[in-house]
């Protein structure tokens, strides 16, 4: 059996957890970096990471920075641990091929 | 006949169904392997890039000064300084904000202790093997500039790691085969080549 994971697999979404992975335990990304970086919209990147903070994979963090209002996310722990056995699952159906 | 394998899978958020063929599976692999190697280039050269383009103008500035108007060097030197130091620090603490780590402080710290030894070891090096002309002093500070950068390359990013080794040639050649043009191919190709290499690291890597 495998583990793959529907919410993960989703491509916008598993591009988010696989930059977020990428990061440093406890390391957060700006929301408009991370926008840039995967070329989407403010919108859909909004949208996609609700789906996975609603799922307990990233944490939102929002903040004031200078008086502006800034968003971080980040990965976390469980998320990390879901996107890990995903990957190992598409894995071992290209190895079934 | 092409045909689909199908894997039913299970999931920890409630039990549903899931098609994925080979196929599908190769693409998400790919996409996740592209998605994670443009992330760990776009954090490694974000500071990479800002020092070459804010070094290299100093370069050239500041030993094109030094090659065609030597009475003037020293100040124009002391204001690149000062600029590099303030345009560096404004322009990596930018960039800063866009990863927030919270080893960030205690690295910065032992980032920044590191570089004031290294000036300290520098000031002592030259003591030591003084009288020294003055394009003995600058190759000794040059030198012990790129080793700083190289040492942050191998503790910081590995993708940071190779540029100062090209410069440190370039260094070395002008002063044993061109000592009459030392200072302006310094600030030339040794400059001018940092800045376009921080543009080229910027825009196309």
């Amino acid at each position: 059996m495998t583990n793959l994971n529907e919410t993960i697999h989703q491509p916008v979404r598993l591009r988010i957890m696989a930059a977020l992975v990428t990061l440093e335990t406890g390391d957060e990304v700006d929301f408009g970096y991370l926008r840039g970086l995967l070329e989407v919209t403010d919108g859909n990147l909004g949208a996609h990471l609700r789906k996975l903070e609603e799922a307990g994979y990233i944490s939102v963090n929002k903040v004031f920075v200078e008086r502006k209002p800034r968003t971080f996310v980040a990965a976390t722990a469980a998320g990390r641990k879901v996107f890990q056995e995903h990957v190992a699952a598409l894995e071992s159906i290209l190895k079934r091929k | 006949m092409r045909y689909r394998i199908l894997y039913s899978t299970e999931f920890s958020m409630g039990t549903q169904n899931m098609d994925i063929t080979p196929n599908d599976a190769e693409e998400a692999l790919a996409a996740i392997q592209t998605v994670m190697q443009k992330t760990r280039h776009s954090i490694a050269s974000s500071g990479t890039y800002i020092t070459l383009i804010v070094t290299g103008i100093v370069w050239l500035i500041g030993f094109t000064c030094t090659q065609f108007l030597p009475e003037i060097s020293h100040y124009v030197w002391i204001g690149l300084s000062i600029f590099g130091s303030i345009l560096g620090t404004v322009w990596g603490f930018r960039l800063g904000k866009r990863v927030r780590s919270p080893a960030t402080a205690a690295t910065a710290r032992r980032v920044g202790l590191y570089w004031l030894f290294l000036v300290f070891f520098c000031m002592a090096v030259i003591a030591v093997a003084w009288p020294l002309d003055g394009k003995q002093v600058t190759v000794l500070i040059v030198l012990f500039a790129l080793i700083g950068h190289l040492a942050m390359g191998l503790l910081l990013s590995f993708a940071a790691v190779w540029w100062p080794l090209p410069i440190t040639a370039l260094v070395l050649i002008s002063y044993f085969l061109l000592p009459g043009l030392f200072y302006l191919w310094m600030g030339v190709l040794g400059g001018g080549g940092m800045i376009a290499l921080g543009v080229y690291i910027r825009f196309r890597w």
